[in-house]
């Protein structure tokens, strides 16, 4: 009976129980939206390192760190026996190396990173570079990112000065042609890095069988002398970016759930305010107090009911649409973001839930605290209208 | 006694190159031997123990121009220490150099920084030069071994022109070429080229006067032969050679304001 009723006074509200119900729902599919996106955003910049660079884990040597160029070359190692068994789609070789190049006769430091050809770990486009069948007594072939391109005004065919230093440290320098340029999803593995065969850049640097780490799809326990590296740790900059930023984004929900809570509460205080006879009645009828107060606060709460209804209609249009379209993130791309394609959304359906609940059960509490003070009304005040000032 | 103006060596040295010319035609030996007699020769003029060099370094990126002024003072290979003394930018900016590792301080951080291995092999604050040429000095008849090619005029100079290849693996530049006079033990240009034969850099050694017993050139105009329109000159307004350098000037105390 007490939920008919309730329905009946909510329904009556019209237009301030419609607002009620539009705010809630559209902060109940912001935060969604917002989690999903999250979501997405972290799962395709992972995907991306994984695929293109990190794979799963990296055997380097203890106290490698790729933001430390001075180091690389004393940081290399000998491709230890125990990879010698890993197939072509297990492991990937890599030899970092710094290096410069001079297009149009400008320097231009750079990353030569070789990775063997035969690997089918990383998704890189290297075709042309595999093709290279001549000797790289005169002409170096390399393979630069469409970024590295734009910022090195480089094009396929185009022949520029490669400047590095062999093992022992006595420069060369060689004539290399840019053979493609390929679109890299990771723009770490892009900018400033120029791509080579593992074989040739092991060739002109001396380094014989040295690599700088040894991708693997799956740890293999330790290898002396290398350390093995999760893809937690290669990956923790990405993910400590996004973990900062959900926090951030927290502020959001705050608000907007501060909003429709802000909506809810107003409407409750001016009903009890602007019902005070309905409420002297009701008492005076016989309904206790405390009833009086359910009644009003699951009116109250119906507010956040149909949200939840409107939500997910509003939601499977919105989120619908974003799914067809994704965001365009590239400019994210000159921050060493790892994503270049559009980012769509990932609904974890326990996330979905648990907003919701957490949304309801907090129009439920605003819902219920301005009417609490019914409860102490005089019934006679009430019909008069002075019980609640 | 000066070696430059020992006319008894001189003549001793033109009489065992006569000698060796004659007496073994075509023999690679003595050719060599010619050869790095010639290189020791101009180590006794370029080379000393100890520098002290009050200089200017003014950079010519192609766009603009800028002048560093500074002091150094050098031990061989492993010992060097510079202070800036201008532009403002620069000013008390302190370099020291002890084997293989390069401090660096600056008076506007107050710190000074660390600087060890590869980044000895980049270019200095801009320069055509990088840290491993302005603060190592090696004898070049130990650190190369030479062959005379032929002989070549070069401004108004009958020079040798030289092939050095470097002794040991680890020499940033393992071929050197240069045009020397043979009369003065003079170098007047140098080629340096990586390891494929490419040119790399080139360096004229200009206006060469009388210091002591030796001739040094009063600048080097340094050229990085990959880089389109840069040029550096390394003026030696004051230079000493084998002075005493106070043993503060090779310790990291030094790197304070």
């Amino acid at each position: 009976m007490i939920f008919r009723m309730a329905l009946k006074n909510f329904l009556r509200q019209g237009m301030r129980s419609f607002l009620n119900v539009l705010v809630t729902a559209l902060a109940m599919v912001a935060v969604v939206f917002n989690l999903s996106l999250y979501n997405g955003f972290q799962d395709q910049a992972v995907r991306n390192m994984v695929s293109t660079d990190v794979a799963g884990g990296h055997y380097r040597m203890p106290g490698f760190d790729l933001l430390s160029p001075m180091e690389w070359e004393d940081q290399t190692f000998k491709v230890p026996d125990s990879f010698s068994s890993l197939s072509s789609s297990d492991k990937a070789e890599v030899l970092v190396l710094q290096g410069q190049i001079f297009p149009n006769r400008r320097l231009f430091p750079v990353q030569l990173r070789g990775v063997e050809m035969q690997q089918t770990l990383l998704d890189l486009p290297f075709y042309k570079l595999k093709e290279w069948q001549m000797p790289v007594d005169d002409i170096i072939p390399i393979i630069i990112g469409k970024k590295m391109a734009g910022k090195s005004h480089l094009h396929i065919g185009d022949g520029v000065v490669l400047r590095w230093r062999d093992r022992f440290g006595a420069v060369d320098a060689l004539d290399a042609r840019v053979v493609d340029v390929v679109p890299l999803i990771n723009p770490r593995i892009d900018e400033g890095v120029v791509w080579m065969r593992l074989d040739h850049l092991r060739q002109i640097t001396h380094r014989e069988n040295e690599v700088s780490w040894v991708a693997v799809k799956e740890s293999r326990g330790t290898i002396a002398p290398t350390e093995f590296q999760e893809p937690e740790i290669l990956l923790k900059d990405i993910l400590e970016l996004i973990r900062q930023d959900r926090k951030y984004a927290v502020i959001i929900w705050v608000i907007l759930i501060f909003l429709a809570g802000i909506s809810v509460f107003n409407t409750q205080f001016l009903s009890i305010f602007k019902r005070q006879r309905e409420i002297g009645t009701l008492m005076a009828f016989g309904m206790p107090p405390k009833r009086v107060v359910r009644l009003f606060a699951l009116e109250g709460s119906l507010a956040a009911f149909s949200a939840v209804l409107v939500a997910l209609v509003l939601g499977a249009i919105i989120l619908g649409w974003f799914q067809s379209v994704g965001l365009d993130v590239s400019h994210l791309a000159e921050s060493q973001i790892p994503i270049r394609e559009n980012i769509f959304l990932k609904i974890k359906p326990v996330e979905v839930v648990a907003s919701i609940v957490v949304i309801v059960v907090i129009m439920i509490l605003v819902a219920w605290a301005p009417v609490r003070k019914i409860s102490k009304v005089d019934p006679t005040q009430a019909l008069r209208g002075r019980a609640i000032t | 006694m000066t070696q430059f103006c020992s006319k008894k060596m001189r003549l001793r040295f033109l009489f065992l190159t006569l000698v060796w010319g004659l007496i073994l035609p075509g023999s690679g030996w003595a050719e060599d031997a010619r050869a790095q007699r010639l290189l020791v020769e101009v180590d006794k003029n370029l080379w000393a123990t100890t520098k002290y060099i009050d200089g200017r370094l003014i950079i010519d990126n192609g766009r603009r121009v800028r002048t560093l002024s500074m002091e150094s003072w050098m031990e061989g290979r492993h010992k060097s220490y510079s202070y800036y003394k201008a532009p403002a930018r620069e000013r008390g900016t302190k370099m020291l150099k002890l084997d293989r590792k390069l401090w660096m301080y600056t008076p506007h951080t107050d710190r000074k920084i660390l600087i060890a291995g590869h980044l000895l092999r980049q270019s200095m604050m801009g320069s055509d030069l990088s840290y491993e040429d302005m603060m190592e000095d090696e004898k070049i008849s130990e650190a190369y071994a030479g062959t005379i090619d032929g002989e070549e005029k070069m401004e108004g100079v009958q020079t040798f022109v030289m092939t050095l290849k470097a002794r040991r693996k680890t020499k940033t530049y393992q071929t050197l070429k240069i045009w020397v006079d043979p009369v003065k033990n003079t170098v007047l240009k140098e080629e340096a080229y990586a390891k494929s034969g490419k040119l790399l850099k080139l360096i004229f050694f200009k206006e060469y006067r009388k210091i002591g017993h030796r001739l040094f050139p009063r600048k080097m105009v340094f050229r990085d032969m990959l880089k389109e329109n840069t040029k550096t000159t390394y003026m030696f307004d004051k230079i000493q050679f084998d002075v005493d350098i106070p043993a503060k000037y090779f310790s990291q105390r030094i790197l304070k304001r």
